[in-house]
């Protein structure tokens, strides 16, 4: 299982840790990971790259559609643990205007 | 060397898969075995010997005759190992072989006619 | 639920065997299994009737005269083509290396004398198992394949429809040299160029996410507004509003378009950069060998909503000469046989060791090739020299109307104040207004700098008060631009005013423009005593308007100017 999620006792964060390749072959596996249908979405999501090691365009559509689900201008998502090469990649498209950034 | 001449377990099997061709089956079988015999006999080489054999002790197997597809088996190898000493004793003793189950052959078949004419009526 | 076996089907099934009465046995029990029997007596009987009756599996003996079963098995083997015939050899072959032969050939399977109904059965079973996903496996490949060509023939049309659009521009002017590699069908890298009115050269590097058609998809509404924005005068900032806006729009969530924007000014000697998700561009300076990286400040198109879009630029100085080059990321992502990527750095390299900037291209191609790498995307590279104007040939703007009617005595004043200049550009609304004088319009050009010129010194160095001096050198002319969008982002008060008025003249007409700012004015008599230099990059564009129009005037301490525009009767 590449894409992992773990929800906090009181419901209210959500944590997806992406591992390996982040790119268009995860894309079912991370949209299942935060459509839960049988619970309200959780206020803060946390996407946790620590063993991520590679990000492509259609993984920054992927965080783009994650915030439109989470609420767009009201979501609250950290990408967090991010490696220097995966940095690199989201400073050149800007996404630290978008998502917390660590 | 197995004692058996004919095993009579084959035998059945064989009647219940043939069913009203079993006859037939019979003697296609002993026509067939008198010529690879005649054949064998006349053999010239090795390879011929083996081939013949061979094909004599297949079908004689399947035919539930044992110890004529074991001496057969036995020419088989001697042929193989290009050894060809002894081999005509071999044939010999092939050819007595098949003298003593060809009349069982035949009782099998008359008994198998009757019984499907009982059947019938 | 009972799991049901599904019912074997009735095959046909050839029996290859040289002795009758094994022939017998084995067709009866093959018979009593469900299956249509043929048969042969030895192997070419077998091939052949292999050959007229196509059984689906075949019971084959080894040793049979004629033709043996090796033989056979190989012509049958041979005759099947893709599709799996399995062929069970009948033997009582005991050595492992007749065994050995028997799969040589392509024997699927072996069945020993005396023959066994039950383990017949099973094989039997097992190969018509094989058979059916060989033949599934083939279906699913001849279906495949025929999806495939689909596609291929949707992505043909797409290329074709894409190259109309991304190539109706000036991509072919002389100062523009570029190299465009697909890693598909086509390159979905958009590269777009165009003319404005007043000669100045916007130029479009974008990446969408994807390639191949989606990209195509995303692309035609964006050249759109590109070539019909910039035709029409309007400046980087309004066309990358619209453009945004288009995008976020029109496209998914998750899709967007990485893009560099560049405005080219002759005129200005300046480079006005966008740059959202791309790469770094590179602006190389001739005089001092120096690359200045033009760093991406700003997100993707399409991916904030118009309130949010920052449509601010930078801007620097580029003297005649002087280069930019962009490129897209596949050219970075290149990635060798070890995954390594080609990367920033070895790019840094073949920059540092260039010595003739036309080879620039080669020798990036060249290192590209010999890194050995494989492409992961759309490869495109872009590179725009400013070149003296007369080297570069606008081409002729083709009107729509009928060229009959038009209006020639008539005057308008606009009055545009704090709100308005902050937000607006009226620049295109004027010219257009304009162009419909049809004398005019040999002029547009000329007409559109000077009006440019005119509303640029009255909003930045009279209403925003912005002293012209700055842009002596480049890190001024960086600083100035940054007051710019400051100033113009706090303005509350001031206006400029804009009056036109067209009259008869003889046979043809006059256009006088009269622009007044709110600001404090400037020495005009100091200002108008310098000669006339196209050089400076300073200086109030005065000798710009005194160049292309005629009476060219200031009064009211600087902060009225006027100058006129003659036209001759049209032939």
């Amino acid at each position: 299982m590449s894409v992992v999620t773990e929800i906090s006792a009181d419901g209210q964060k959500l944590t997806i840790s992406v591992k390996g390749r982040f790119d268009f072959a995860k894309h079912l596996e991370f949209r299942n990971s935060y459509e839960l249908p049988d619970r309200a979405m959780p206020s803060s999501v946390v996407v946790d790259l620590k063993e991520a090691t590679y990000l492509d365009s259609s993984a920054l559509g992927m965080l783009l559609l994650l915030r439109d689900h989470a609420g767009g201008e009201n979501s609250d998502i950290r990408v967090v643990n991010s490696s220097s090469d995966v940095k690199k990649i989201l400073a050149i498209s800007n996404f630290d205007k978008l998502f917390d950034i660590s | 060397m197995a004692d058996t001449h004919l095993d009579p377990d084959v035998l059945s099997a064989l009647q219940e898969v043939m069913e009203g061709e079993y006859p037939i089956l019979v003697d296609t079988f002993l026509a067939d075995s008198e010529q690879r015999l005649q054949l064998l006999k006349q053999a010239a080489d090795a390879t011929q010997i083996l081939e013949m054999a061979h094909s004599f002790k297949g079908s004689s197997s399947n035919m539930g005759a044992i110890r004529l597809a074991d001496l057969c088996h036995e020419l088989e190898l001697k042929a193989q190992g290009q050894n060809l000493s002894g081999a005509e004793a071999l044939v010999a003793e092939i050819d007595r072989e098949f003298a003593f189950v060809r009349p069982l052959y035949e009782e099998e078949r008359r008994r198998s006619l009757s019984a499907s004419l009982i059947i019938r009526r | 639920m009972i799991a049901v076996q599904p019912a074997l089907e009735s095959l046909t099934i050839l029996i290859a065997e040289d002795s009758a009465a094994d022939r017998m046995l084995l067709s009866s029990i093959v018979r009593r299994q469900g299956h249509q029997v043929l048969t042969a007596a030895n192997g070419a009987e077998a091939v052949e009737v292999f050959r007229l009756q196509c059984p689906q599996l075949v019971l084959m003996d080894a040793m049979m005269p004629v033709m043996d079963g090796f033989e056979a098995a190989r012509q049958i083997k041979a005759l099947a083509g893709e599709t799996l015939v399995p062929i069970i050899f009948l033997t009582s072959l005991s050595e492992s290396e007749a065994l050995a032969r028997c799969l040589e050939v392509g024997g699927d399977d072996f069945l020993a004398k005396p023959y066994n109904q039950v383990i017949l059965s099973a094989k039997i079973k097992a190969m018509d198992r094989l058979r059916r996903l060989q033949a599934t496996v083939l279906q699913q490949r001849d279906q495949i394949a025929r999806h495939h060509e689909y596609l291929l023939n949707e992505q043909r049309v797409a290329k074709a429809v894409f190259d109309k659009v991304a190539h109706s521009g000036c991509l072919n002017a002389p100062n523009i040299r570029y190299l465009q590699s697909p890693y598909a069908l086509f390159n979905g890298d958009l590269l777009l160029a165009a003319f404005t009115p007043a000669g100045d050269m916007h130029v479009l590097l974008g990446d969408f996410t994807g390639h191949g058609l989606p990209a195509a998809v995303g692309a035609m509404p964006l050249a759109e507004v590109f070539y019909g924005m910039t035709a029409k005068g309007y400046g980087l900032a309004e066309t990358l509003r619209e453009m945004n806006a288009k995008l976020k729009r029109i496209l998914p969530v998750d899709m967007f378009c990485c893009a560099t924007l560049l405005c080219l000014s002759v005129q200005r000697r300046s480079v006005e950069v966008w740059n959202g998700g791309m790469p770094d561009g590179y602006l190389h300076s001739m005089a001092t060998g120096e690359r200045t990286p033009l760093t991406a400040r700003h997100l993707p198109l399409g991916v904030l909503n118009s309130q949010a879009f920052d449509d601010r630029t930078e801007v620097f100085p580029m003297a005649l000469g002087d280069r930019v080059f962009l490129l897209s990321d596949g050219v970075i992502d290149t990635c060798d046989a070890n995954e390594q990527l080609f990367g920033v750095q070895r790019l840094q390299e073949v920059f540092a060791l260039n010595r003739q900037p036309d080879a620039l291209f080669e020798e990036i191609e060249r290192a590209l090739r010999d890194f050995g790498g494989e492409a992961r995307d759309d490869v495109s590279m872009v590179e725009i020299s400013l070149l003296e104007p007369a080297r570069l040939n606008p081409p002729a703007v083709v009107y729509s109307d009928s060229g009959q009617s038009c209006p020639l005595d008539w005057s308008v004043s606009f009055e545009f104040r704090a709100a308005t200049l902050k937000r607006f550009n009226p620049l295109p609304y004027l010219l257009q207004l304009l162009q419909e004088v049809h004398g005019l319009r040999a002029q547009s050009g000329a007409l559109y700098s000077v009006l440019a010129e005119l509303y640029s010194n009255a909003l930045e160095h009279g209403v925003l008060g912005l002293d012209s001096g700055l842009k002596r050198d480049a890190s001024g002319f960086t600083r100035y631009y940054q007051q710019r969008n400051v100033r113009l982002d706090e303005l509350q008060d001031g206006f400029v005013r804009v009056h036109l008025q067209v009259t008869p003249e003889g046979e043809g007409g006059c256009l006088a423009i009269c622009v007044e700012d709110s600001g404090k004015g400037f020495d005009v008599e100091r200002v108008l005593e310098r000669p006339l230099d196209p050089v400076r990059l300073s200086g109030r564009g005065v000798s710009l308007i005194r160049q292309l129009g005629r009476n060219a005037s200031w009064s009211d301490d600087g902060r009225s100017a006027r100058v006129e525009f003659y036209w001759e009767a049209l032939a």
